[in-house]
């Protein structure tokens, strides 16, 4: 039935199996000339596992948190205007005399863990923040799809109590925001991110108010250029009180060496995270918006 | 088990592998090769440095590459970092810097005499994707069974289209200074 053994085969193949083994790079020599002295370099070395940088070009996308936080040893310092409602006419330059601000400095402790203070003229909120990279995106060998930032600021309300007969105590001023910012960097121009977002308040102005909310914001950028880009954010609340609206902001990221421009509208009048995602007024539909902008600037305290 | 087929193809296999290896036996390499670049004008120097380049250098020809992965080059500032990569190099787009060529008037016996030689390499260098000939002139030296390696040469950003806009135009030479130095021992 069988023209050769099994035995016969599988010594056949054996044979055939070295014979190739052996001439091939022989082969390659005689009829090629030299390998490739770079692909002899790369043999056998697995393509470096890297963490992705630069998924956002600053900390903050628009109002919300980036991913990023500075590098060890930088101090990354932020002043953000807002101005009035776009809606108050010529009267008030379309919003130009009503101007807010925060100052806000971030430092690095590690390349993944960053403290910060901050203070903004509305409310006269003071805030403390931590912010650590939890999981970082990786490519290369040991990919991974995604980085998870973790975030969390107390905010301190600075205005002198409305009532100042009664009882008042220090930690009726704070409230707390949880966040997780879940970021890709799809490719060079496009990143998203996805931040899940918890609140408590100790002290809410009705009995109808609730302590806690949470929300869910969504943001992406996309680089129209190296050093430009265009970022949009949306910040879903859930159970959402019909006095507040979901703020929605739209903004450009302008590179320019050590500094970061950022202009935008939104309808959020707030710079911390307390106000923006959860007691924001104005809304988009009626023209309540407000113009602003950041200007970053990093200071190299510790050299690497 | 061993039959004569088999114990043909075994020392026929040997024998080949013998003289294929002949040919890498003459082969020599780095792994953690120096490469530093700077640029210095009156208003700012700046300078990075990496410890991973590769090299190789086949003896019996003086073929001759090397590459760097511009990732592992480290600044003192972590943003000048992030621009070097983002804004200038696209590193993720074009993930190496990468010399290939020959040396000029090789001859293996006449180096191997313990002194500097001073060599030309003439070949390809492949920067920001953007491929130069270049004709580069370096040190070579035989020590210790090891091929000692040295050069300093200068890149134009403009020749290998790095894009450098004008707000950081003063900050930014037009020509980067780098130096290579790589010890490269037998395959």
């Amino acid at each position: 039935m069988y023209l050769f053994s099994v035995k016969t085969i599988q010594a056949y193949r054996l044979v055939v199996f070295f014979l190739a083994l052996t001439i091939a790079p022989t082969l390659n020599l005689v009829l090629l000339g030299q390998p490739d002295l770079l692909d002899v370099l790369n043999e056998g070395v697995e393509e470096p596992s890297l963490p992705v940088t630069a998924t956002f070009k600053d900390t903050r996308i628009v109002n919300g948190q980036s991913n990023e936080t500075p590098a060890g040893g930088v101090l990354h310092f932020v002043i953000a205007h807002r101005f009035g409602r776009i809606n108050e006419g010529a009267y008030a330059l379309w919003g130009l005399d009503n101007a807010t601000m925060r100052m806000g400095f971030d430092y690095g402790i590690t390349d993944r863990f960053s403290l910060g203070v901050a203070r903004s003229t509305l409310g006269k909120t003071y805030e403390g923040s931590v912010k650590a990279r939890l999981i970082r995106q990786k490519s290369g060998s040991k990919s991974f799809p995604f980085g998870v930032t973790w975030y969390s600021v107390a905010m301190c309300d600075g205005l002198r109590w409305e009532n100042p007969d009664r009882e008042n105590y220090f930690s009726s001023r704070l409230s707390y925001v949880h966040q997780l910012v879940i970021a890709r960097k799809w490719n060079q121009a496009l990143s998203l991110a996805l931040t899940p977002s918890y609140l408590h308040r100790n002290l809410v102005a009705t009995q109808q108010d609730d302590h806690d909310r949470w929300a869910l914001g969504m943001a992406g950028r996309y680089k129209v250029s190296n050093r430009f880009s265009v970022n949009a954010e949306y910040f879903a609340q859930i159970r959402q009180p019909a006095a507040f609206s979901n703020g929605l902001s739209l903004g450009v990221d302008i590179e320019t060496g050590g500094h970061v421009f950022q202009l935008h509208v939104t309808n959020a009048r707030a710079m911390f995270e307390r106000g923006f995602i959860f007691e924001t007024p104005g809304s988009w539909r009626n023209g309540d918006l407000y113009f602003g902008f950041n200007l970053s600037r990093v200071f190299t305290v510790q050299t690497r | 088990m061993l039959n004569k087929t088999h114990f043909a193809a075994i020392a026929l296999a040997a024998f080949l592998w013998s003289q294929t290896s002949n040919a890498s036996a003459q082969q020599f390499m780095a792994r953690n090769g120096e490469v530093s670049f700077s640029s210095s004008t009156p208003v700012e120097d700046i300078a990075a440095s990496s410890k991973q380049m590769s090299c190789i250098l086949d003896a019996s020809t003086g073929a001759f590459a090397f590459q760097i992965p511009i990732r592992s080059f480290h600044f003192e500032k972590a943003l000048m970092e992030e621009h070097f990569n983002e804004n200038y190099m696209e590193s993720a787009q074009f993930p190496n810097g990468i010399f290939k060529g020959n040396f000029v008037n090789w001859n293996a016996t006449n180096l191997k005499d313990g002194k500097p030689h001073s060599l030309e390499a003439r070949g390809e260098l492949t920067i920001h994707g953007v491929t130069v000939q270049r004709t580069i002139t370096g040190t070579i030296t035989w020590k210790d069974g090891k091929w000692v390696m040295q050069a300093q040469f200068k890149v134009p950003t403009a020749a290998h289209e790095i894009a450098i806009p004008d707000v950081v135009k003063e900050k930014i030479a037009k020509e980067i200074q780098v130096n290579v130095n790589a010890t490269l021992t037998a395959k």
